[in-house]
Formats: C-alpha cells, sequence, structure tokens
C-alpha cells in the first residue's frame, strides 16, 4: 500500500457497550481526526452481529462528515474517491470482555510473570496464574482450569536446556482438565507453549487432539532476558484466528479491515510506546473505566501494562472503598460529607453505573475515590513493572553494604516525563484542573512531568494506525489525541510547612515569572496551550527536582488548557491525620487550582 | 709563650687556692650533717579522727577509713600506710597505701562478720613513720544487694525488659519492622533459579561442627532453603565436613520437606558426610561444582581459607550465590564473589527474619535495645576521653578535666565493672 496515496483512514473500537468510529483525514498536508460517530455494540443479541454496530457508528460519521461511507450493501466502501469512502480501515475490540487469558509457567515469580507480562501486553486479562511453586494442589489447580473460561491458555516455563520435568508437570495439569474456551463450543482450545525449547516434543504428547497447541520461542531463553515477541504475536493470531472468529459477526468484520483487529488494550499500548520511543521519553497511561483501570508504562523502552481489575468508578467502586477505606477516600474531600449518605453513593453507583454526579457533592466525592482508585492501581502497577527475577549479580567490595536486590520496580516517578489520562471520571471531568489534581494527587509525579489526556480515547484507534501508517498516527496523537494540560513540577522531599522547598523562573512565550515555593504550598500559573516556557529551578537542601538534592536544574515548561502547578507539597505526598486539619488544607488547594465554581469553593 | 708563663704563675699559686677550697669544703659538709640531722629528728605527725564504717551495698568483705591529717605539708611526697588485725596484739597486715593527700580508703578482702582493728600510719619521703593511730574494731555486714553491679542490674533490666516488652508486642499481632535483609530475600530467587534451570541447589553449612554458633546460624537458614526446594521440587545437595553437621542437616531438611506437604520428596542421600580435612572437603565440592553446575550455592556457617575457592568456583560456573558467615576475614572474598552476603549480625538474625515468630522477633528487637545502650557507651566514653586528653591534667581547664576524667573513670570503674 502507497502510503503517500492514504488520505482517508476510518477506525472503530468495539467496546462492551459502544462502538466509537472516528474519521481522519489529511487536512492541508497533515493528517487531522475531524469527525466521531458512535453507535450501540451490536454483538449480543438480538442482533449478535457486531458489524451492524460498526455500520451504525460509521453511517453517523458519514452524515456529519458529508460523505458517504457505507454503500448499499452495508460494506465500507474503498478505496476513498470524491466525496465517499475512505482509504484504510482499522479496528479495534473489546467486546464480549475483551480478550481473556490464563498463564502458566514454572516459577511464579519467574517465568509465569514473563507470560503473564506478555499476556498483558497483548491486551489480555489474565484470569489466573498457574506455577509449579502454585501453593494450591494439583486437584484444586485443575478444578480452577476447569471452572475458567478463558479465550487461550499461554504455557511457558524453564530456560532454553533447564527443566524439563515441571513444564510436563504444568502440561498433565492442563491436559486432563481439558478446558472449555468461553466462544464456540466446537472448537478447540488454543493452547500457546513459549517455553523451554527441550520440552517442545514432550508437550506435544502431554497435550492430545482436544486441544489446538501452538509452539512458539520460549519467551525466557535465559533467565537475564525476556523475548516476548514471539508469544505476543501468537496471542494477536490467536485471538483473530479463534476468539474473533467465533464471536458474533467477528468473521465478517475480519475481512473488512486493513490491518489485524487488536483488542484496545494491546493498541492502547501500542500508540504509547511508540510515542515513548519515538520521543526518547519516559511514559505513563492510565484508562479507568467502571470495572477495571488499566495501567501501561514505558520507561527505558520497557513496556508494561497492568490490569486492575477489582478498581473501577462503577461495578467495581465498593472495592476501591474497601481497598482504599473510606477514611482515607475522606481525605480528599475538602466538603463536610456524611459517612452513611457516602455509603448509599456507593453502592447506587455500583447498581446504577451509568449515572453521573448531579451536585457538587457527588463530583467532589466522585473525584475522591478516583483518586484512590488510580493510587492502587498504580501502586500495583510499580510491582509487577519490575527488573527480572532470578538474574545473577556480579558484585564488588563497594557493594558490601548497599546489596540491592533484583525484581525491584523500574517505574520512577521523577523518570517520568508525560503522564497520559483517559476514562470517563478524567476525561470528562468538568474542569481541566480537576484531571490535573487527580493525576497529581494519585500518580505523585516528581521532578518536571506533562500532563495530558485523551480527547475522546482514541488511543487505541492510534495504535492500530500507527502498525499501517505510523506517521499518520504520531500526528493525530500530537494535534487531536491528546489534549495538554500543563506541567507539574513537584519536588521530592519533606519539611515543615513553610520551609523553602524549590526556587523557580519562568521565560519564554511571553510569560517571566520568578519566585520561591514553600513547603506544603501549591500554585498555578495560566500558561496556554501550544506555548513553551524555560524553566530554570533550583531546590532547597534535601530536595530533588531530578538533578540530586539541592541541584539546579533547567528543563522546559509546557503550556496546557491548565498551566503550569508548582507544587511544594512534597515526596511522599502526606495527609493530616487529622480530619477536620485535612478538610482545610484540601479546601485551600481547591481553591489555588480552582477545581470548583467559586461560590463552592 | 704566653701561655707557658700562666702555667707557671698558676703553679707557683696553687698551694693557697687548694687550702681555700679545704676550708669552704668542710664548713659545708659541716652544715648538712647538721641540717640532716635537724630532719631525722623531726618525724611526721600521726594521723588523727580515724573512723571506720562498715561498706554499704557489699558481700561484708570491705570497711572503709577515713582520718584526717593535720600536717599534710610536710607529707608531701610520702604515703599513708593502712593496716588491720583482728586483735591489738597480733601482727598488722598491710592493706594497702595512699597517696599523701588521700585521707580515705577501702580495705577489702576481710571476714564478713568479724571484728577488725585498722592501723593508719604517716611516712614521709624519708621513710619516717609517724605514731599510729587505730580505729574502733568493726566488722563487715554482709548485704543483700551488691551496690558495685548496680549498674549491671540496670542493664540487665532494661535489656531483659525491652525483649519481654517486645515479644508481648508482637504476640498482640502488632508489627515489628525488620529492615529487609537482602540476602535471606534472595533465597527464592536462587532456588527457583535452580528450578527453571533444572539444576541442582547446593548448601555449604561451613566447615565447623555443630558447637560453633555459626554453623547452628546456617542450619536455621537451611531449614528455609529446604522448605522452598521442597515447594519448587528443586534438588537440594548439603555436603558437610562433620557426621554430627550431616545427621542435623537431614533432621532439618526431612523436617522442612514434611512442613511444605512433600515428606516423599526427601532423600537423605543428598546430604552426606565428605570428609573433616579442609581441602579434602574442598576439593570435593569444587569438582562438583564444576560437573553439576549447581544454579544456585549458599554457603552459611564459619569459613576460612576455602571460602574465595568455593565462592569462585560458584561464581563461575553461573550460580546464584549467597552467603553468610561471621568471619570478618572472608567478609570481603563473599561480599565480592557472591550475589548476596549476609554480615555477622545478619546471619545471626537470619531465624528470626525467616520464622517470623513473636519469640524470636522479639528477642531480636530487644538485643537490638542492648546494643543501642552499647552504642551509646562508647560514643559518650569516646567524647569524654577525648575531652579529657584536651582539658587537661597539663592543659586548658583542670576543673573540666576532673569532671571528664571523673566521668571516664566512673564509666570504666563502676558502669562497665
Amino acid at each position: 500500500m502507497d502510503l503517500d496515496k492514504i488520505n482517508v483512514i476510518l477506525a472503530t473500537d468495539c467496546g462492551s457497550t459502544t462502538t466509537k468510529a472516528i474519521l481522519i483525514e489529511k487536512v492541508d498536508g497533515q493528517f487531522r481526526q475531524t469527525y466521531r460517530g458512535e453507535a450501540p455494540t451490536t454483538v449480543e443479541e438480538p442482533f449478535a452481529d457486531v458489524t451492524i454496530g460498526v455500520v451504525n457508528a460509521v453511517t453517523e460519521i458519514g452524515e456529519l462528515a458529508g460523505r458517504r461511507l457505507v454503500d448499499e450493501q452495508g460494506r465500507i466502501i474503498r478505496p476513498a474517491s470524491d466525496g465517499e469512502g475512505c482509504d484504510i480501515y482499522i479496528s479495534t475490540s473489546s467486546a464480549g470482555g475483551g480478550l481473556q487469558m490464563m498463564v502458566a509457567g514454572v516459577i511464579k515469580q519467574m517465568t509465569a510473570e514473563s507470560a503473564k507480562r506478555a499476556a498483558l501486553g497483548a491486551g489480555a486479562i489474565v484470569m489466573d496464574v498457574i506455577a509449579a511453586n502454585d501453593p494450591r494442589k494439583p486437584h484444586q489447580q485443575i478444578q480452577r482450569i476447569r471452572e475458567l473460561r478463558p479465550d487461550m491458555i499461554l504455557v511457558s516455563g524453564g530456560v532454553d536446556g533447564g527443566t524439563t520435568t515441571h513444564v510436563v508437570q504444568i502440561a498433565e495439569l492442563i491436559a486432563p482438565a481439558k478446558p472449555r474456551p468461553r466462544f464456540g463450543n466446537e472448537y478447540k482450545m488454543p493452547v500457546i507453549y513459549a517455553g523451554n525449547r527441550d520440552a517442545r516434543p514432550l508437550i506435544e504428547k502431554t497435550f492430545d487432539e482436544s486441544v489446538d497447541l501452538k509452539i512458539v520461542d520460549n519467551l525466557r531463553p535465559v533467565l537475564e532476558q525476556e523475548n516476548l515477541g514471539p508469544a505476543r504475536d501468537m496471542i494477536h493470531d490467536v485471538f483473530l484466528e479463534h476468539v474473533m472468529a467465533h464471536a458474533p459477526g467477528y468473521d465478517k468484520l475480519i475481512t473488512w479491515t486493513d490491518a489485524p483487529i487488536m483488542p484496545t488494550p494491546g493498541a492502547v499500548g501500542n500508540i504509547l510506546q511508540a510515542i515513548a520511543d519515538r520521543d526518547g521519553i519516559n511514559a505513563v497511561g492510565v484508562d479507568i473505566g467502571g470495572a477495571t483501570t488499566d495501567v501501561f508504562s514505558v520507561f527505558n523502552g520497557t513496556f508494561n501494562r497492568t490490569v486492575s481489575a477489582n478498581l473501577g468508578m462503577s461495578y467495581s467502586i465498593s472495592n476501591v472503598c474497601a481497598e482504599a477505606t473510606m477514611e482515607r477516600v475522606l481525605k480528599w474531600v475538602h466538603l463536610p460529607m456524611e459517612d452513611r449518605e457516602l455509603r448509599n453513593r456507593v453502592k447506587n453507583k455500583m447498581i446504577r453505573p451509568t449515572t453521573i454526579p448531579q451536585s457538587l457533592e457527588a463530583l467532589v466525592f466522585e473525584q475522591a475515590v478516583a483518586r484512590e482508585a488510580l493510587r492502587l492501581a498504580y501502586k500495583q502497577h510499580k510491582e509487577f513493572a519490575t527488573t527480572l527475577k532470578g538474574v545473577q549479580q556480579q558484585r564488588t567490595v563497594g557493594d558490601t553494604f548497599s546489596q540491592r536486590m533484583s525484581g525491584l520496580t523500574i517505574v520512577d516517578n521523577m523518570a517520568m516525563d508525560l503522564l497520559v489520562a483517559s476514562g470517563g471520571v478524567l476525561s470528562h471531568a468538568p474542569r481541566m484542573a480537576q484531571t490535573v489534581a487527580m493525576l497529581m494527587d494519585a500518580f505523585e509525579p516528581e521532578g518536571v512531568t506533562y500532563l495530558a489526556k485523551d480527547s475522546i480515547f482514541m488511543m487505541p484507534h492510534l495504535g492500530v494506525l500507527a502498525q499501517v501508517h505510523p506517521d499518520a498516527a504520531m500526528e493525530v496523537f500530537e494535534r487531536d489525541c491528546l489534549i495538554y494540560l500543563g506541567t507539574c513540577v513537584a519536588a521530592k522531599g519533606v519539611s515543615k510547612p513553610g520551609k523553602p522547598c524549590f526556587k523557580y523562573r519562568l521565560h519564554g512565550s511571553g510569560l517571566d515569572e520568578a519566585g520561591e515555593i514553600r513547603f506544603g504550598e501549591l500554585k498555578l500559573i495560566p500558561f496556554g496551550p501550544g506555548q513553551e516556557a524555560e524553566l530554570e529551578l533550583e531546590p532547597a537542601r534535601g530536595f530533588d527536582l531530578g538533578a540530586g538534592s539541592g541541584k539546579r536544574v533547567q528543563s522546559k515548561a509546557r503550556g496546557g488548557t491548565v498551566g503550569i502547578v508548582l507544587d511544594g507539597r512534597g515526596r511522599p505526598l502526606v495527609l493530616p491525620e487529622d480530619p477536620a486539619q485535612c478538610r482545610t488544607l484540601m479546601g485551600d488547594w481547591v481553591k489555588v487550582l480552582g477545581l470548583y465554581a467559586d461560590s463552592d469553593q | 709563650m704566653a701561655n707557658m708563663i700562666s702555667r707557671e704563675r698558676l703553679r707557683r699559686r696553687l698551694p693557697a687556692l687548694w687550702y681555700g677550697t679545704w676550708l669552704l669544703r668542710t664548713v659545708f659538709v659541716f652544715v648538712f650533717i647538721a641540717a640532716g640531722a635537724a630532719v631525722v629528728a623531726a618525724p611526721p605527725p600521726a594521723p588523727t579522727g580515724l573512723t571506720a564504717k562498715d561498706h554499704g551495698w557489699d558481700k561484708g568483705t570491705a570497711v572503709d577509713l577515713v582520718w584526717e591529717y593535720p600536717g599534710e605539708a610536710a607529707l608531701d611526697g610520702g604515703f599513708f600506710l593502712i593496716s588491720y588485725a583482728m586483735d591489738l596484739e597480733d601482727d598488722f597486715r598491710i592493706a594497702g597505701q595512699t597517696l599523701g593527700y588521700e585521707t580515705v580508703y577501702t580495705v577489702n578482702g576481710l571476714t564478713p562478720g568479724v571484728d577488725y582493728y585498722f592501723k593508719v600510719v604517716a611516712v614521709n619521703s624519708a621513710l619516717e613513720e609517724s605514731e599510729a593511730v587505730v580505729s574502733e574494731p568493726v566488722a563487715g555486714r554482709l548485704q543483700w544487694v551488691d551496690g558495685s553491679r548496680i549498674w549491671f542490674l540496670i542493664t540487665v533490666m532494661i535489656f531483659c525488659g525491652s525483649v519481654v516488652y517486645f515479644i508481648r508486642h508482637a504476640r498482640k499481632g502488632r508489627p515489628l519492622k525488620v529492615r529487609k535483609i537482602a540476602g535471606l530475600e534472595a533465597v527464592d530467587e536462587a532456588v527457583g533459579r535452580a528450578t527453571e534451570m533444572g539444576r541442582s541447589v547446593i548448601f555449604v553449612p561451613g566447615i565447623q561442627d555443630m558447637n560453633d554458633i555459626q554453623t547452628i546460624a546456617g542450619i536455621n537458614v537451611l531449614s528455609r532453603v529446604a522448605q522452598i526446594a521442597a515447594e519448587n521440587s528443586a534438588s537440594l545437595e548439603v555436603p558437610t565436613t562433620r557426621s554430627l553437621v550431616m545427621t542435623t542437616a537431614r533432621e532439618t531438611v526431612q523436617s522442612a520437606f514434611l512442613r511444605a506437604g512433600r515428606p516423599e520428596a526427601y532423600d537423605e542421600n543428598k546430604i552426606n558426610y565428605i570428609t573433616d580435612e579442609q581441602f579434602g572437603y574442598v576439593a570435593y565440592l569444587q569438582g562438583q561444582m564444576v560437573r553439576e553446575k549447581p544454579a544456585a550455592c549458599f554457603y552459611m556457617g564459619a569459613f576460612f581459607a576455602e571460602a574465595l575457592i568455593l565462592a569462585e568456583t560458584g561464581n563461575s560456573v553461573g550460580a546464584i550465590q549467597v552467603a553468610g558467615t561471621a568471619m570478618p576475614a572472608q567478609l570481603p572474598f563473599f561480599v565480592a564473589s557472591c550475589d548476596y552476603t549476609l554480615i555477622g549480625e545478619e546471619f545471626f538474625a537470619a531465624s528470626a527474619y525467616l520464622t517470623g515468630s513473636p519469640e524470636e522477633l522479639g528477642s531480636l528487637k530487644g538485643q537490638d535495645v542492648g546494643k543501642v545502650l552499647v552504642a551509646i557507651g562508647i560514643v559518650l566514653g569516646v567524647v569524654f576521653a577525648t575531652l579529657a586528653s584536651i582539658t587537661g591534667p597539663e592543659g586548658l581547664n583542670l576543673e573540666s578535666y576532673h569532671f571528664f576524667q571523673g566521668f571516664v573513670d566512673y564509666l570504666q570503674g563502676t558502669v562497665l565493672h
């Protein structure tokens, strides 16, 4: 396909409830997202055909754009000609709960963890992890495998030339359990084997004809290195061949698309990785939904994704309050609230997940819960995104008292350059400053960090597009997908309130401002989108802004819809124990950032 | 020529000079003898007001003496001689002496409950003795509490009290923070590596017998290693140099396999006695490592010259190695060639760290309190001794010197007594 001849791109994301379509067109030589349409997803009965929802969403776009995109037979018109059709059509899917997998490995913290990483990176939800050092008895494990109905199973274990016994033992747990796939009773359960090369013949012998065994390169050929690519690719292939082919209407949709359909979270990870690779930055993305929260990160080129299955804003809201405790949630609230009323509010949200806050109290409370959900999800992500375990260390005598362990988190808030938010509570917050506050409070970025949000949850579409037309994907990502909220400048360290935290000087794009931030202080400097200013920072002793304790930092501040936030609250962010004191403090921060209408503050 | 004349003149005048100096010398000798006779004629004055009192808070073997001395100046360079007897008719036995300006003394080594007479005599620099002063008879009484051990009592009370407190604290389910010890955290990882690689785990419990505390500490770690090996279905080998260590290791590993719910996987043939000979043992281990290429090696116990040989061999075969020893000379070798090293106290804390039992954790915390007290004593002693050496006795301020030196003496003589 000649990329220069591509002018009109149509992309859809088939979600569980809504099918979202966007139109990308070349305007003045640059790709821009121009129109957006959506329609209910039709994967369930009575329609039981996903393409009906796709056609409806695309038709809506066509009407908005004044461009005929669907022909009389209900098919997408290609290629584009004057006033009709598109050059490329791509799609992602998370309909029917997305891709659900079970993974297995020899040691839970080693090959099983690598397998989990491969599955999550491919956009799957990992339902369970089976390992040789699993405390459950074999019959319990078999029972669990029988109960779960995953879309596929990924088996790993042993380095190349390593153990075969343990790998075969795992296969011997799965084979007699005869797991049944979620869709289509007639098709065989796909099992991907990505373990010890030497165990392949034994694995082939262990599984009978009732499973569809696929063998790929070992995802952990040596303990010092991961090779997740082949396993991820195979997961995508199996997703298309088996899972999608057996979901209602997907067989037709597959023939329509110009690139393989990807699981939605996999596509989001793709675009984040692509942008981090291109700009050489470390980025974190978050998508907070009703039932789950996905966190994506790219640090020094290493991509990680986690799905926090019980942290969400509607179906899982009760779990968030239980896990974080109501006391902790209320620390983020500046208004007096009654405990009983809040509990009712939580349960109402759980049973009526599509409702949105109708009063200021409801909004403030929902955003407080969101802070905790995000904080907990990010904590889980940090625990998962680690260096490889089981790796031999090389030491010198200098390491006598500082023996660093392997398996430490690679997530470093100080090294984080970009934080991207998506998901209802973040994307649709009435004021952008509220999104900024939620991100800062939950993620506690350190140093200089740009904050942005996905305008209309376009990242999945662009993730697939990046595979077909990377330049178009990047252009749209920069111009239309991301809404830059501003820059957060926060010093790492703790002191007494009122003590100096850091000095700053901002100059450029009509801005020339200098001053000092004291510990506990928060300051907002309005600085519009598209503007950039030189930033000179001088932290006080005991505070770090990226160059070390008390060392000067020079950086760039990027403007946004909110501006530049100078955060002297310290890291880690510690809230007072006394509720009244905490409420007063939150009230101050709310005023500084202008989070709610003046009359409500 | 000039010199010859002057010598001739000198010879002519010499008899007159000789007579002159003879006269002078004679006068001096007389004066000196007269002065000497005057000194001999004046012995030092006798001490007065001697009182003897039972020394308090002791086992009845000491009596405190206090006296006065009117002629302090005359005793400059002299001393007081103290002696005692059970009867005035008996010969007095010398107890000790004090310097001329000290008029107190504690006589030790007496029999409790027996009356003694005490005698003090002043002796001047010419070793002339004064008349003696004798006290009333006094007997030492046995006391319930030995006052000289009061600091020891306080220390023991604090130490034991903190151990008991922390054990109770832990039993109530309250968390006791113990910092992460990388070497012990890495046990799971090392055994996991061996499992993934399909290779064995070697555990070396040092080359000393079971009477060495380090071997016992090593066996505690072995229990944990064996349990993880059992859970992972990994192969564990324990070659030993002492038959008693082998027996202990076998029982430890067997109970660990039982705990892990895999008693059938226990194989006692993997826990062997090799030889008592240090280098025979090393040669066996080296051969085994090179042949079998274990993926994890643990060295936990007392090690000597074999430490570096074993650790280097393990490193060269690509094993994750975790060492633990309290032998200071071997620690640098282990640190340089092993992945993780437990240093001294960390090694002994392993048992509490791994089991997490309230009793052991409480003891560990209690010991920490003891260590903090010792550290405070060391710091204070060093600071005050340094200040004492700066200020005097020929330094800046004699009063300060006495204060600082007094503290150091009290610390040494009373607190650490």
